[in-house]
């Protein structure tokens, strides 16, 4: 037993527990580190990333079983034969939709961090003040000035290229050299900047891909085969495994043991602390105890919540943090999938060389200074222009038809938006009383929607983007809402909201559990709004910030 | 080029999405598909089909790519029973078709031969596939109505659209494809947005 006690446990090793057991373990604290997957090696487990497209027999083609088998993945591009193994498996681990909810999950080490779209940006001022001023929900216990050092901290070690805009939509960072936009997409943003009188801008996406090497994290720079998600064997993008694992076992204090479920935190009522957690082997079904002074919930948003949920029944039936009635509640995700295309006439003799990881960002203008529209909060723009390849010919086959189908195409440039979902209180996770996962384990229950306001923003979203490009001169411009249902953004968040008040939030301006203040939860879990822009680099800094918080109240002796 | 890349340039230049991999029908599970008999002769079939609309010019043909493989095993391991069926019937149609009009097999018709037949049946395929596409929409927009479009499956497309879909899939995934009719450049190392290039220049993969 005495080898289960450590000074910190770190839950999850997504995005979130990679920061955490890296500034515990930098900081000097006995740490463990519980996956609930299998151990997954940097570099040495990306079977795919040096596959050349002729090496899939199937060419990438889903097969019937890989459809029958992912009832929920088939939904949208993950089902991929080159990442299959790099999602979880739905029999094994069920779920319950009262309503349609797409949750892509990755029970691996490493979780999502190998593979997420690597955006990077900062929240704004008025995102922290929003619901506070539009009386929603309930208000961030924190302010921008409160988390921007903490974003410029992990700015500098993740490795974020990116362009200085100067804009407060969208505040500066800390950036490696920006990729650069392509002749067209220049020219386009010009063009947006002149129409719009400079109160719209288009520049390049900001991304945790490094443009130049990091030796000290024996990282090497973008490649651009634009492979990411299959693994990076160069570490150019930033990953639990190319960055933060490395970093925290290099300090000896990190231990790291994976196919560990997490079934609940030990709770000791007297002292109002959690002692450890408990946990199940996910191969061999043995339970396991282990004891620290900190506890870090990183297991991804309603993950997370599931801990909690499953914690401390006998004093708080729904589970540790439930005394504040909104454990649970306040899914958000980001809603997206319209937006506008079209097609850009002349540059024919230029072509791109080399495949970027990012594309354009074009930050929020709706509801900015003096602009107001019929809803609330906003939507910024990803995209790009590129050359696709074919052109028409009169021929259907034979020489000409090859000939035509081997160069280079038209230009064309496309945009999709990504907006804001407020935080609904009756937006649900729940755990379903009947079904059991694998390990008989009860499963979520997902009652999530979007409502008026962010029906009304899709609106905004497809017809600001049909404008602006006709603006910057895109000609045949088509429009497009492929439909959203909650999860597809993969940007899950809320159900254990920080907040201001015990009675109205489950954690406080330090992202400790109020009914046990050595637990911490800095996952998705404790967003209490969404912003529009993606959530990630906002989990790393509100994890280094709660690492550093928590460190000094062990050494105070408060907690 | 990316998967999706290629996918869109398929769908633009055959006219449909393309064919296999999509989602099934609820209640339409493929328990125990019968194994498709490709035998011999049906690739040998399948490679002159592919040949005929990507030939060897100065870079390998659709023949040197072998993409009856590839065919073979996405029609084998992706397309659902009844999409198996159509293509499985129109091999055989082909033939019939080829008999007809020239008095032999379609491997034994001459080059020009072959162009002709693949043509009209290119012209049919569009009016078919239209036909199938007007077929589907009501269930296609249940679905859509129930949030459940994803379970929305496509009756089969014309046969001679599935074999040039696969013969495009498979040609520009094909080593020969990729490296020869395409510039391919696995690790660019770097990236310039503005690129020169020249009239005729092959246009680049990855």
């Amino acid at each position: 037993m005495i080898d289960n006690v450590y000074d910190a446990i770190v839950i999850g090793s997504g995005i979130a527990g990679g920061w955490a057991a890296k500034e515990l373990a930098e900081k000097g604290l006995k740490v463990l580190m519980l996956e609930r997957g299998r151990n997954h090696e940097h570099i040495k487990d990306y079977v795919n990333a040096n596959k050349d497209p002729w090496e899939y027999p199937r060419r990438g083609q889903r097969t019937r079983e890989m459809i029958e088998t992912h009832p929920v993945l088939k939904r949208d591009y993950p089902l991929d034969e080159r990442v299959l193994n790099m999602w979880v498996n739905e029999q094994e681990s069920p779920y319950v939709e009262e309503k349609r909810f797409d949750w892509y999950r990755g029970y691996h080490l490493g979780g999502r961090s190998l593979l997420w779209g690597r955006q990077s940006y900062r929240f704004n001022k008025w995102d922290f003040e929003a619901n506070a001023k539009e009386g929603i929900a309930a208000d961030w216990p924190i302010r921008y000035e409160d988390i921007a050092p903490w974003y410029s901290y992990v700015e500098r070690f993740a490795g974020i290229q990116g362009s200085k805009q100067g804009l407060e939509v969208l505040p500066d960072g800390e950036f490696l050299p920006a990729v650069e936009m392509n002749i067209v997409e220049k020219d386009l943003a010009n063009n947006l900047k002149k129409h719009y009188q400079n109160k719209r801008h288009m520049f390049i996406g900001r991304s945790a891909n490094i443009t130049l090497p990091k030796p000290e994290q024996n990282r090497v720079n973008c490649q651009y085969r634009n492979k990411c998600w299959l693994g990076c064997p160069f570490g150019a993008y930033f990953s639990t495994q190319s960055s933060t694992l490395p970093a925290a076992k290099a300090t000896g204090n990190l231990s790291v043991e994976v196919n560990k479920i997490v079934t609940r935190l030990l709770y000791d009522k007297d002292s109002k602390k959690a002692t450890g957690v408990e946990a199940i082997d996910a191969e061999n079904n043995r339970t396991y105890d282990y004891k620290a002074k900190i506890i870090f919930v990183c297991a991804s948003a309603f993950n997370s919540t599931w801990i909690l949920m499953n914690s401390a029944t006998d004093i708080w039936p729904e589970g540790l943090g439930s005394s504040s009635g909104e454990l649970g509640h306040n899914v958000m995700d980001h809603h997206f999938r319209c937006g506008a295309g079209g097609t850009v006439e002349g540059y024919e003799e230029y072509a791109e060389y080399g495949r970027r990881p990012s594309g354009i960002y074009i930050p929020r203008f709706r509801n900015v200074y003096d602009d107001r529209r019929d809803y609330l909060r906003g939507f910024g723009y990803q995209g790009g222009a590129g050359r696709g390849r074919g052109v028409e010919v009169p021929e259907m086959l034979g020489a000409e038809f090859k000939e035509a189908m081997c160069v280079p195409g038209k230009w064309h440039m496309g945009m999709t938006g990504f907006g804001e979902m407020l935080p609904y209180h009756e937006n649900t996770i729940k755990l379903d009383k009947e079904q059991k996962d694998k390990w008989g384990l009860p499963v979520l229950r997902m009652n999530v929607e979007i409502k008026e306001n962010e029906k009304k923003m899709r609106v905004d979203m497809m017809e600001d983007a049909k404008e602006m490009l006709e603006a910057m001169g895109v000609k045949d411009v088509w429009t497009y809402d492929s439909g959203y249902a909650p999860g597809m953004g993969i940007h899950e968040m809320g159900t254990a909201r920080m907040g201001r008040d015990p009675k109205t939030s489950v954690l406080n301006g330090n992202n400790q559990v109020w009914d046990a203040p050595n637990v911490f939860v800095t996952d998705g879990a404790c967003m209490t709004s969404s912003s529009c822009v993606n959530p990630s680099l906002t989990y790393m800094a509100l994890t280094a910030r709660a690492a550093d918080f928590a460190v000094k109240e062990l050494k105070k002796m408060n907690i | 080029m990316d998967r999706r890349e290629l996918l869109k340039v398929i769908a633009l230049f055959t006219g449909a999405a393309m064919v296999g991999g999509e989602l099934i029908l609820s209640g339409c599970k493929s328990d125990n598909p019968r194994p498709v008999p490709f035998t011999p002769d049906i690739l040998a079939l399948l490679d002159e089909v592919g040949e005929t609309i990507i030939p060897e010019t100065d870079s390998p043909g659709a023949k040197a790519a072998r993409v009856s493989e590839v065919m073979k095993t996405v029609v084998t391991d992706c397309y659902w029973p009844e999409q198996q069926k159509a293509f499985m019937e129109g091999v055989h149609h082909i033939d019939v078709e080829s008999n007809a009009r020239f008095g032999k097999k379609f491997v034994e018709a001459a080059p020009q031969q072959r162009k002709e037949l693949l043509i009209a049946l290119e012209e049919e395929a569009k009016k078919y596939n239209e036909e199938q596409n007007k077929k589907d929409e009501p269930r296609r927009e249940a679905l859509k109505k129930q949030d459940k479009e994803f379970d929305f499956i496509a009756s089969p497309k014309h046969y001679y659209t599935m074999m040039k879909q696969l013969t495009l899939l498979a040609y520009f995934s094909s080593e020969e494809g990729l490296t020869k009719a395409l510039n391919y450049i696995p690790v660019p190392g770097r990236y310039d947005g503005a690129y020169r290039i020249k009239k005729g220049d092959k246009a680049f993969s990855g």
